[in-house]
């Protein structure tokens, strides 16, 4: 063989054409979409933001290169990732947090979910919201003080649950209180320029946001009002995620189909989260459970070859068909298995639920109304429909436009001497407000403004502490007095008839309690004697 | 018709104007030719020389061996030098046979004598075909007479001359089309004589429009005849892509294009076909492209089979210095072979030679697979690419068949399109194989227990 005249070449496998875009350039375009609402985070909340965003980076890449040197990986820092999640991170905290939260975020986005799982294109949630997840557990307070240029202000998700309005304008081009990530406008924008290059596609985008609008509309009570949604999906971090966090490709389906129940699924969970839930975070909880949710959405679509479902034979003579595998379903049968059992479990409790339903109203109804006889005692129990109606009108919004914090009047009603005479009220009022959650009870107060007593009708407060407020020597403190409103006391040793001492080591409890009776006294003054 | 599209695919940058205004030139070999018994598909020939034979242009110097092989011809006149093992294109010895050239070129007996084939009957067609050792010139080399052979001819409603030649650079098939369209039709219309209620239809990618124009000139007043223009996109001449834009049935893989009516040739085929038929002339040479950036001159030649690669682009003048890698046909689905002593057969219709090696730097970018999902958009059979090669990687090849791994047709697109350089159609191309015996392994066992 003349093989002096051929030197060696290059062998591999075809394709021997690759496509220019690398994983780097993915982050790298991910990063060049980012770069406007950074740009405007940092001109609209100073330059403290720019501290947390090169803080949140520094710690993520840092993060990063320690555990691979420890573990004796190869270094990754060069794909980009660490830059995206560092990024991405800071996006969502709030302007003035102090450093050590994105620093702390950031390492444990990266360390946790990220790199103890295999690194890059392994995580199986977003590791920067794994990040912030982690935060919002730990440092609470520090994550929803949104507070900036020393002015403490509420969000505009927080001013439009508690009925205000907000300036849709503002919000979507970000001059809002919030996040450091929270130009709207600067989101699409960048949104768009990933999908331009083909760096997301619009499935999650697309899907996610319509299913958002559509459970709003189903859920929130407000029906389908515009400026409700509008408000809704300028505020918080919905944008945010639907274009950069729920399209992280690590952590989404693959499939087109798969994508579009991916975005739906997160549509519908922070749909869910908003007007159901009780977290000021909703995207973060949505995306993760999304995520989780990946793997099993990645094996449901079929994958349809081209060509399925067409027999197909040999014709010819002599040749054998290549046989074609059986198409079967690429759901797990475990998945089936589990939702079958969720269906009859749950299919088990709605009936339960239906049948118990009257006998739990029932048994409600006859509680309320001993602990209106309690507060009442000898006298008859009557309702009033001009009573009904003053409290109907705070059935929505709750009493007192947060003056007494989150408290509801579920009834008043009337109690009527031997001789029929209006001789007393008991008012069943609600604070949300308590230490777990709803306290209910009726307060008892007599034509004059006197209270004759309260009796609790919902109460789960910690065992031994809070839940002392029931006992009856703390009761009685309300008992017989006529004051304009109660005070608390958390020192003990009162001496007046307003003050009232606080359950030791029990004020939320005890605060709850007085504020929801003085919006029994105030509704008293305002709506049953001048009503 | 209108220009038809399908679902994926990608677009490599084409380059294809390096050689697509370089007219056919016939390349004469000096040097010895070498033929591989095994140019086709199927069992290999038995040669009928020996050593020190005296062979003329056209002769048989290996017969076919069974229903699925193929004859195999000399492509020049001279002196057999050895029957003996070579290395081909594959990097395997093979058994061949090695012939110096007396650079005379005498034609064996009656090859070229011309012959009215509308007077020949379907079987003497077909044996004509058979004899002539006309197999795929697309790349396959499947033997072409098998397909003019469907169990039934009666349901044949569709010849499809496969134009398209989307792999990025080869252009042979384009100055084919456009210097020779009427060698593609009167193929057709043999095939046409095969199946007479068939129509004609040639499939070309939009990007050639001389070929369009030459085709549609060749084909006027012949209303059995239509061109099917077809959107640029690789990988648009796939088999089944081209029968559905065709037919608008989807062909599953477990199926031949003739169970959907359809007869699929490439153009050269079909040339390869009147030449055998009309012409008597055996299947001896065919169009090559040689390009790429470390090709120093670009060109179309007809080359005969059996010279080698180092003939046509020599170290010295043929490639350009430091030319890292040569490819035996397109750089999608060619292989590259290891140096250029390597004879030229049936199915190459390239030689892409390359200053840089883009396998090479994409290699050091790679990365874990991010799931970004491209493989999957870009899949022109529809396939889950990142499921299939993770069941490869993780030795799953139950996953593999589960996922329809089988489907693939190692077109390379996910392996361009992926963005971690993921070496997708190197582990699909090792793990179908794997994948295939324990399908037959499987079949075996279910056969056994009934």
């Amino acid at each position: 063989m003349s093989t002096e005249t051929s030197t060696f070449k290059h062998v591999s496998s075809s394709p021997h054409l690759r496509n220019p875009l690398t994983t780097g350039g993915v982050m790298m375009n991910v990063v060049i979409g980012l770069v406007p609402v950074t740009v405007f985070g940092i001109w609209h909340f100073g330059l403290h933001a720019a501290l947390v965003i090169i803080a949140s980076i520094a710690s993520a890449m840092l993060t990063e290169y320690l555990f691979d040197l420890i573990a004796k990986r190869p270094n990754t820092l060069w794909d980009g990732s660490a830059v995206v999640t560092g990024l991405l991170l800071a996006l969502c905290l709030p302007s003035q947090c102090p450093l050590y939260v994105p620093i702390l975020g950031s390492a444990f986005g990266i360390l946790v979910a990220k790199c103890f799982f295999g690194g890059l294109g392994q995580n199986f949630m977003n590791p920067a919201l794994a990040g912030r997840a982690f935060l919002l557990i730990s440092f609470g307070k520090v994550m929803t003080d949104y507070s900036y240029d020393a002015v403490s202000s509420v969000t505009p998700l927080a001013s439009l649950n508690s009925g205000e309005a907000v300036d849709l304008g503002k919000m979507f081009i970000g001059l809002a209180t919030g996040h450091i990530g929270i130009s709207i406008l600067c989101i699409v924008i960048g949104g768009i320029w990933l999908l331009v290059t083909d760096t997301i596609s619009w499935e999650i985008p697309v899907a996610s946001t319509i299913s958002f609008v559509i459970f709003l509309i189903a859920m929130s009570g407000r029906g389908f009002d515009p400026y409700y949604l509008a408000a809704q999906l300028c505020g918080g971090g919905f944008a945010l995620g639907a274009f950069f966090m729920a399209t992280d490709p690590v952590t989404k389906p693959m499939t087109w189909s798969g994508q579009l129940i991916f975005g739906c699924l997160y549509g519908f969970l922070s749909a869910v989260f908003r007007t159901q839930g009780s977290m000021a975070d909703t995207t973060t909880f949505a995306i993760i459970i999304a995520n989780l949710a990946t793997p099993l959405i990645d094996r449901m679509p079929v994958p349809q070859p081209f060509g399925v479902g067409k027999k197909g034979s040999s014709v010819i003579p002599g040749v054998e068909a290549l046989n074609a595998p059986k198409r079967k379903s690429m759901i797990p049968k475990s998945a089936i298995i589990l939702m079958a059992i969720t269906l009859v479990a749950g299919g088990g409790l709605a009936c339960v639920n239906m049948m118990t339903a009257d006998t739990i109203a029932e048994n409600e109804r006859q509680a309320a109304l001993a602990a209106y006889e309690t507060v009442l005692p000898d006298m008859e129990i009557t309702s009033d429909d001009a009573l009904t109606a003053q409290v109907e009108q705070f059935a929505e919004t709750g009493y007192g436009d947060g003056a007494f914090g989150r408290v509801y009047i579920n009834e008043a009603v009337v109690g009527k001497d031997s001789s029929g005479n209006a001789a007393g009220y008991a008012i069943s009022v609600s604070s949300m407000e308590g230490y777990d959650g709803e306290i209910a009870m009726s307060v008892g107060i007599l034509p004059d403004g006197t209270v004759t007593g309260i009796s609790f009708t919902t109460i789960t407060e910690t065992a031994g502490m809070g839940m002392l407020a029931n006992e009856d020597s703390w009761k009685a403190q309300f008992k017989d007095k006529n004051v304009e409103a109660f005070k608390l006391n958390k020192a003990g040793g009162s001496t007046t008839d307003e003050e009232i001492d606080s359950v030791s080591g029990a004020s939320i409890t005890s605060g709850a309690v007085v504020n929801a009776v003085n919006a029994a006294l105030d509704f008293f003054h305002n709506y049953v004697v001048a009503g | 018709m209108g220009i038809y599209n399908f679902r994926g695919g990608v677009h490599p940058k084409g380059y294809k104007e390096l050689s697509a205004d370089k007219p056919l030139k016939e390349f004469l070999p000096s040097g010895e030719l070498v033929f591989p018994v095994s140019q086709h598909v199927g069992k290999p020939a038995i040669p009928v020389v020996k050593r020190n034979d005296l062979v003329k242009v056209g002769q048989l110097i290996a017969r076919a061996d069974g229903f699925i092989s193929s004859n195999i011809h000399s492509s020049v006149s001279g002196k057999v030098k050895a029957v003996e093992p070579r290395l081909n294109n594959a990097g395997v010895m093979v058994e061949s046979i090695v012939i110096i050239n007396d650079n005379e070129y005498t034609l064996a007996e009656g090859v070229g004598e011309k012959t009215d084939y509308t007077k020949l009957s379907a079987k003497e067609i077909i044996d004509k075909i058979k004899d002539a050792g006309v197999v795929g010139l697309g790349g396959a080399g499947f033997p072409t007479f098998v397909k003019m052979m469907p169990q039934k001819p009666e349901e044949i409603r569709w010849i499809v001359a496969n134009g398209a030649e989307c792999e990025p650079g080869i252009t042979c098939d384009d100055r084919l089309m456009q210097e020779h369209p009427e060698e593609i039709v009167e193929g057709m219309k043999i095939v046409l004589q095969l199946f007479p209620t068939a129509k004609a239809v040639i499939a070309i990618e939009t990007n050639k429009p001389a070929a369009i124009a030459s085709m549609k000139k060749a084909i006027a007043g012949d209303n059995r005849f239509s061109v099917l223009e077809l959107k640029v996109k690789y990988p648009q001449g796939g088999e089944r892509n081209l029968v559905h834009a065709v037919t608008g049935q989807y062909m599953e893989s477990a199926s031949l294009p003739a169970s959907l009516g359809c007869i699929v040739d490439n153009v050269a085929t079909l040339a390869a076909i009147y030449k055998a038929v009309a012409l008597n002339t055996p299947l001896y040479e065919r169009g090559l492209t040689v390009t790429g950036d470390g090709a120093a001159q670009p060109a179309n030649y007809i080359v005969k089979f059996g010279t080698l690669a180092s003939e046509i682009i020599p170290d010295e003048g043929g490639l350009k210095p430091g030319t890292k890698k040569v490819l035996l046909g397109g750089p999608m689905m060619g292989m590259a072979i290891p140096n250029t002593d390597i004879p030229l057969e049936k199915r190459n219709n390239a030689l892409t030679c390359y200053l840089e090696d883009e396998v090479e730097i994409a290699q050091g970018k790679l990365t874990n697979c991010i799931r970004c999902g491209k493989c999957i958009r870009v899949c022109p059979l529809g396939l889950y690419p990142q499921m299939m090669a993770e069941a490869i990687e993780k030795n799953n090849l139950q996953r593999f068949i589960d996922v329809h791994g089988l489907d693939c047709i190692q077109c390379g697109t996910c392996n361009f399109a992926c963005p971690a350089k993921r070496p997708l159609t190197q582990l699909f191309k090792q793990g179908k194989p794997l994948a295939m015996a324990l399908n037959r392994i499987n079949q075996s066992k279910k056969e056994g227990s009934k």
